[in-house]
């Protein structure tokens, strides 16, 4: 079975092959998810491999490659119509912007078959079921169906067959012919394989060799004497070990395989492209770790791409030699796989088909059997080819777009009709305390709740690193980390440290978590090993006590493990964030060590003047990151700031505010034009979306004259976050009937610590609506934790700079963030992970389900199971023509926007007139609707659980003059 | 209150709820999650108190608790009594059942909480808990391979649980043939009982012995059988933890301890049990260091101490071996319910090392030359790979 080293009719193996071949894995490399370790998880879109295609394209385009949905199903769409989510309205509006014709001269109307094939919708024939649906399905129903149906089946004209396909890789043509499926043997071993090799710890017995890269220690493994070979994949060592004979580096051996296979160059794309799509998790993760080394999380591997094809093809060889030769065929299996054809329906029973279907349109459409005989040839052709035209992804495209169009229409009116009651210029007077969070939908509620409890408190959006992008490395980091959004790389690096007093116990402290973390260590290990494992079960029974306290009462147990751990705080610690202006530019590992006064003034001057703070500062304003714990969640780094490149934002705000404070930096920041009142204090914190905890940081540094708004903020926030708890809560099943804001918030926190919790919060689900503007637009809507709110005035950007930076900076974060859920969605299976109940997290990059199978990427069900997928939403307030110019700026908001990836509106900040972009062009919007006015939030979403409407909640209504007396 | 009736109840209340979960899912009642996770937390707490009641009057010095089914299978003068008895041996084990399935019921509610699964998840989960705490409190070994056999249905239903995909469904398969090739050595063995009039010696003995080693091996996942224990990590995390973990596998000892005078019967039996549980705990312990995942690690880390366990009632050290199977079967409960969250207490360890957790190597490592350490390596991904494809 061994080919010789031959070279064949394609030519030898020189220079321009390999070229040519590198450029086919680099193209059939788009098809794999972009996904990286899952330790740091980065919304992304899902298909971004095709978003030079417009949307509704594209997403058909992949779901034809990859074998997935592109939209929702049509019986979800349906019943989505039944209850009222969508509108017979929107699907007349979505239907009058597609091109209409009549279906033959003097005809009905395209629109009119369409909209009958939407609702009452077709019956859905298909070959198969035909038969069945003529003899017991209820297709004919009245008395004058036989002749019609006759009618149609007489005309139905078969159509043009089309090629029988050639079979993309040998395996299909393998199974078409033989029966036998080679990935059954390959799949596992290249599974065993690639998690042996990618392991970044969890094995006590790294892979040996796999210094020298994927193929060269899989080869090394497999040609070892004595090797136990399983049956379908005997021969593999000698396999390898002759391709090392060879001296063929992994691209010879592809090309090898390539030529040996019989591929002509040009289907060299489509071949490697079915391999990779075998397994496309960890195909992917090999390549994204080729191109991104870094972003392994502990030991960075030599990762190559054509190392696992070279893999891959020699094992496909094997197994197929082997399953060749194991039937006995004399006939050589390679030179004529190409000609293997799948099973096809045969071209009668397809006539049969779609004669019932066009049967079916003409009775909906109302025609008469005599109608249907004497339409000529030519106008029944085209009868024929417009029902055929409409099927099941075209009427799905159409009810996707109706189903958005419902969405947007809800969002936007209730808008314009809130907008035309408010005045939306700031109030002359000065909040009495400014909170910034981070532009996240899910600080929506909390945002709301804070100005809902304290309506003096005015709330601020803006992207959760604070503009600054920076390699940080906390006290208890072992190394720093980036934390900024993933397309831009820190130049400065900050690290904390125990402040002078708290020195000895910070050496203390990081003794005995060295001491406790590598006697973890060794228990963890050792209960997996023959001789410690012994002694530590024996020992074990001690661990039913805390193992029943953690799963029967897991509250208790928190609080004894808080208790237990008191021992050794965490102590005081400050930032080594200066650095001198002059000299002293010497890198450290790359990166400066910290920031000079004017690299400081410049970032809080950007931030205050793109969220329109300039010259509005309050006397105290809190940065708030966000982040968020879990157990039980690989996907735990998911729920973390998009903005600090799915890291925790808590060093960030802290940073931000430390600069903002420093009397150099604000005069620096004079000079720029941005000028903070000298009564201004900053403060940082952090905000756990999970468990609703809010810290504050380097509050002893306050200075005297703030305590009251200091109280006063405080208060607040720890009402708002109850508050906030309460209202995710209603979204909980498994939430408490008592209605209590103090057991919301008991549950959030228990979600956060338990074990056992698949959902400990539902992230970014929901997540619909962008909205840049200013806070009054928003400021007491209910927009049900659903809208990304970026704040920005533009009365005071002129020059567009501060527009073209957020949309530049946010516009991909949020698109990336809602597009993976759309299509997480659409195909939880294919494009998400499934459900995660079995996942198996492995070699810490990534989770499999159950003991072998390809990585799973995209986002489990657990996560998006109460996700609405519609594109986001893009409100920006300005005029349309400042809008696309400031887009422009940036070429991936120009893709994302042009190929209909976002959805997108302008706000006129003068009249409030929003207007949508439809195809090229802004259309008006059509009517206003004043919102619901709720007396509050809680109010408003009691007892519901299904998506909100946006209501306007008048308790926030801001009272500056009450707290104006006071401070 | 009778101590029968105490023994009773914790075998026939997860019995009849069972029965009732199963038949109300026959009729198309679906009644809720709360009602479900109630009804299953109630039964295992009561079966908890009843078990602790006994081993409280057993402390006291009360006799072992029994009862009496009835007596069948009358046949040439002969019966069988159908009765439980519950002697020191079973006590331990029903109270750690008892416990851990009560832990695993508590936890799955919340785990499995809105998986269109959730009712089935129940129904397996009381019928496995029937099971379990029929197997450990029979007194004759008919009754035993009643609790045995409903044990290993609820096993393979549980493995295949994501039945719409195709890997679940083939591991289930993988399992369902090793424990129905094992089960042949249970009945044999019983059947070589009855042809002894139930007081079998020497040679027999020997075979009866024999019979129930190889119906032990396959329970317990030992060489050769071992291969279907990382297959059967197909199921939600609970059960694996519950059946692979804690409870299932540990059933194979258990027969073992159960054939005492058997095994004592016949030394070469004895050697075997010793040998059988040697090379699984030497796999084990190979095989399992190479593994990258969460889960298969620990299943062949289980692997490793059902070995030895079974090495110790080979040379019949069976307090040991009794104590061995309770804390192994909690730690690996423990770890098997923890294994969804590894990442993060990985990350934590990490950071308190300060960067340094060092990977141990091959198993005796430095005493290897490095070529056979490599081959080791490969060898060892070998056997994983049998149990996987």
């Amino acid at each position: 079975m061994d080919t010789p080293n031959a070279v064949g009719e394609h030519g030898s193996l020189t220079t321009p092959h390999h070229e040519s071949l590198e450029a086919a894995v680099k193209h059939a490399a788009h098809c794999l998810p972009e996904q990286g370790p899952i330790g740091v998880f980065i919304h992304h879109n899902t298909l971004h491999a095709f978003q030079h295609l417009p949307f509704e394209e594209a997403v058909q385009a992949a779901a034809l490659s990859y074998g997935t949905e592109p939209f929702l199903l049509e019986e979800t769409y349906r019943a989505d119509f039944e209850r009222g989510r969508i509108l017979g309205e929107d699907l007349d509006a979505v239907l009058a912007a597609e091109p209409d014709a009549p279906l033959w001269p003097g005809g009905p109307a395209r629109r009119r078959l369409r909209r009958l094939m939407l609702v009452p919708g077709p019956a859905l024939v298909r070959a198969e079921n035909l038969d069945w649906l003529l003899a017991e399905g209820g297709l004919l129903r009245g008395p004058r169906d036989g002749a019609l149906l006759a009618a149609c089946l007489r005309r139905t004209l078969a159509r043009a067959g089309s090629e029988p396909a050639v079979p993309a890789r040998p395996r299909d043509a393998l199974l078409a012919v033989a029966g036998v499926d080679s990935d059954e043997a390959v799949n596992p071993h290249l599974i065993r394989d690639c998690s042996a090799f990618l392991d970044q710890g969890v094995a006590a017995w790294p892979m040996p060799g796999r210094e020298k890269g994927f193929y060269a220690a899989v080869a090394a493994l497999a040609d070892r004497p004595l090797a136990l070979e399983p049956a379908p994949l005997s021969g593999l060592g000698r396999a390898f070990r002759r391709q090392a004979e060879s001296g063929l580096s992994p691209t010879a051996v592809v090309l090898e395989c390539l030529n040996d296979f019989r591929v002509p160059r040009s289907d060299w794309e489509r071949l490697l492209t079915a391999e990779l799509r075998a397994l496309p998790g960890w195909a992917g993760l090999i390549y994204k770790l080729e191109r991104e080394p870094g972003l392994a999380p502990h030991l960075p591997l030599p990762c190559s791409l054509m190392d696992f094809l070279a893999v891959r093809l020699t094992l496909t060889r094997v197994a197929i030699e082997n399953a060749w030769a194991g039937r006995g065929e004399t006939r050589p299996f390679w030179p004529h796989w190409r000609e293997a054809a799948a099973a096809s329906v045969p071209a009668e029973a397809e006539r049969r088909a779609s004669a019932a279907r066009l049967f079916d349109a003409a009775r909906m459409l109302g025609l008469s059997t005599e109608k249907v005989s004497l339409l000529t040839d030519a106008e029944f052709a085209g009868f024929q080819a417009e029902v055929e035209s409409f099927g099941d992804w075209e009427r799905r495209r159409l009810w996707h777009l109706a189903y958005e169009r419902r969405h947007e229409q809800d969002i936007l009116k209730l808008l314009a009709g809130h907008r035309s009651v408010i005045d939306p210029r700031r109030p002359a007077e000065r909040p009495f305390a400014q909170v910034v969070t981070c532009l996240d939908e899910r600080e929506e509620s909390f945002r709301r709740a804070l100005e809902e409890l304290e309506p003096s408190v005015e709330t601020v959006g803006a992207a959760g690193f604070f503009n600054v992008a920076v390699q940080y490395q906390g006290l208890d980091d072992p190394h720093g980390v980036a934390l900024c959004p993933v397309v831009v790389t820190p130049r400065h690096s900050v690290t904390e440290r125990a402040r002078e007093h708290a020195r000895p116990l910070a050496e203390l402290r990081r003794a005995m978590r060295r001491r406790w973390a590598s006697a973890a260590h060794a228990f963890e290990t050792g209960s997996r090993s023959l001789f410690a494992g012994w002694a530590l079960s024996l020992l074990s029974l001690l661990f039913l006590l805390p193992l029943a306290g953690r799963t029967v009462a897991p509250r208790l147990a928190a609080r004894a493990r808080v208790w237990l751990g008191r021992g050794v705080p965490r102590p005081n610690t400050e930032l080594a964030l200066h650095r001198p202006d002059e000299g002293a530019a010497s890198a450290e590992g790359g990166f400066l060590p910290g920031f000079t006064v004017a690299e400081q003034a410049e970032r809080i001057a950007a931030l205050l003047r793109a969220a329109g703070l300039s010259g509005a500062l309050s006397r105290l304003v809190l940065l708030l990151g966000h982040g968020s714990t879990s157990l039980n969640n690989p996907h735990e780094s998911a729920h973390d700031c998009g903005a600090c490149g799915g890291r925790r934002g808590a060093p960030n705000a802290r940073i931000a505010a430390a600069m903002a404070n420093d009397p150099r930096v604000r005069a620096r920041m004079a000079e720029l034009g941005v000028s903070v009142p000298e009564d201004s204090w900053f403060v940082g914190g952090y905000h756990d979306t999970c468990s609703d905890e809010v810290t504050l940081f380097d509050l002893d540094a306050v200075p005297a004259g703030h305590e009251a708004e200091l109280e006063i903020v405080t208060r607040a926030r720890h009402a708002a976050r109850a508050a906030n708890a309460h209202e995710r809560a209603r979204r909980f099943e498994a939430a408490d009937d008592d209605d209590s804001v103090a057991s919301a918030l008991e549950h959030v926190e228990d979600r956060a610590d338990r074990l056992s919790e698949p959902r400990p919060e539902y992230g970014h689900a929901t997540n619909a609506v962008c909205i840049v503007g200013r806070r009054s637009l928003t400021r007491g809507l209910f927009l049900d934790r659903r809208a990304f709110l970026v704040s920005y005035d533009p009365d005071r950007d002129p020059s567009l700079d501060s527009l073209a930076a957020l949309l530049g900076a946010g516009g991909p974060v949020c698109a990336g963030i809602n597009l993976e859920y759309y299509f997480s969605v659409v195909d939880n299976e294919r494009y998400g992970c499934g459900t995660k109940l079995p996942h198996n997290l492995t070699g810490l990059v990534g989770v499999m389900n159950g003991p072998s199978s390809d990585l799973r990427t995209g986002l489990p069900w657990q996560m998006v199971e109460v996700h609405e997928p519609v594109r986001l939403l893009l409100i920006v307030e300005n005029t349309p023509e400042r809008v696309l110019e400031a887009a422009r700026r940036s070429p991936a908001v120009v893709e994302l926007v042009t190929n209909r990836w976002i959805r997108v509106a302008a706000m006129d900040p003068a009249d409030g007139t929003i207007r949508v972009l439809r195809g090229d062009a802004f259309v008006p919007l059509q009517g206003a609707v004043e919102p619901p006015i709720a007396l509050s939030s809680v109010d408003w979403y009691r007892n519901r659980l299904e998506h909100l409407p946006i209501a306007r909640i008048v308790s926030t209504e801001p009272h500056p003059s009450a707290r104006g007396s006071k401070a | 209150m009778n101590d029968g009736l105490l023994l009773a109840l914790p075998v026939v209340l997860p019995a009849l709820l069972f029965a009732a979960l199963g038949l109300a899912w026959l009729l198309d009642l679906r009644p809720s999650e709360a009602a479900v996770g109630r009804a299953t937390s109630t039964c295992w707490a009561l079966a908890v108190l009843a078990v602790a009641a006994l081993v409280l009057g057993s402390l006291g010095g009360l006799p072992p608790p029994s009862v009496e089914f009835g007596r069948w299978f009358f046949g040439g003068g002969r019966h069988v009594t159908l009765a439980l008895r519950a002697d020191a041996l079973s006590l331990v084990m029903l109270s750690l059942s008892a416990s851990l399935v009560g832990i695993v019921a508590v936890f799955s509610r919340r785990y499995m909480h809105r998986d269109p699964g959730f009712h089935r998840f129940f129904i397996l989960l009381n019928m496995f808990g029937a099971g379990v705490m029929l197997l450990f409190a029979a007194e004759p070994f008919e009754l035993l391979a009643v609790g045995w056999e409903l044990v290993g249905a609820a096993s393979v239903l549980l493995v295949a649980f994501y039945q719409q995909r195709e890997a679940p469904a083939r591991g289930a398969l993988r399992v369902l043939a090793a424990y129905r090739c094992a089960d042949i050595g249970l009945l044999a063995g019983i059947a070589l009982l009855h042809h002894a009039h139930g007081a079998p010696s020497g040679a027999t003995a020997a075979a009866v012995a024999f019979c129930f080693l190889f119906a032990a091996m396959g329970k317990s996942a030992q060489v050769p059988f071992s291969g279907w224990l990382p297959r059967a990590m197909e199921g939600p995390t609970p059960s694996s933890a519950i059946f692979y973990g804690a409870l299932s596998v540990h059933a194979g000892a258990y027969l073992l301890l159960r054939a005492r005078p058997f095994l004592d019967a016949s030394a070469w039996a004895a050697g075997a049990v010793v040998a059988v549980g040697a090379l699984t705990a030497l796999q084990g312990a190979l095989v399992g260091r190479t593994c990258p995942d969460a889960k298969t690690s620990l299943a062949h880390a289980t692997a490793t101490q059902l070995g030895l366990i079974f090495v110790e009632i080979g040379l019949g050290w069976d307090v040991l071996a009794l104590w061995h199977i309770a804390g192994h079967a909690v730690l690996r409960t423990a770890q098997f319910l923890r294994a969804p969250s590894l990442l993060h207490d990985h990350h934590r360890l990490h950071s308190g090392a300060g960067g340094h957790l060092t990977s141990a190597g091959a198993p005796f490592g430095a005493l290897l030359p490095r070529p056979f350490q490599d081959w080791l390596y490969g060898f060892a991904l070998d056997l994983r790979g049998r149990g996987l494809s």
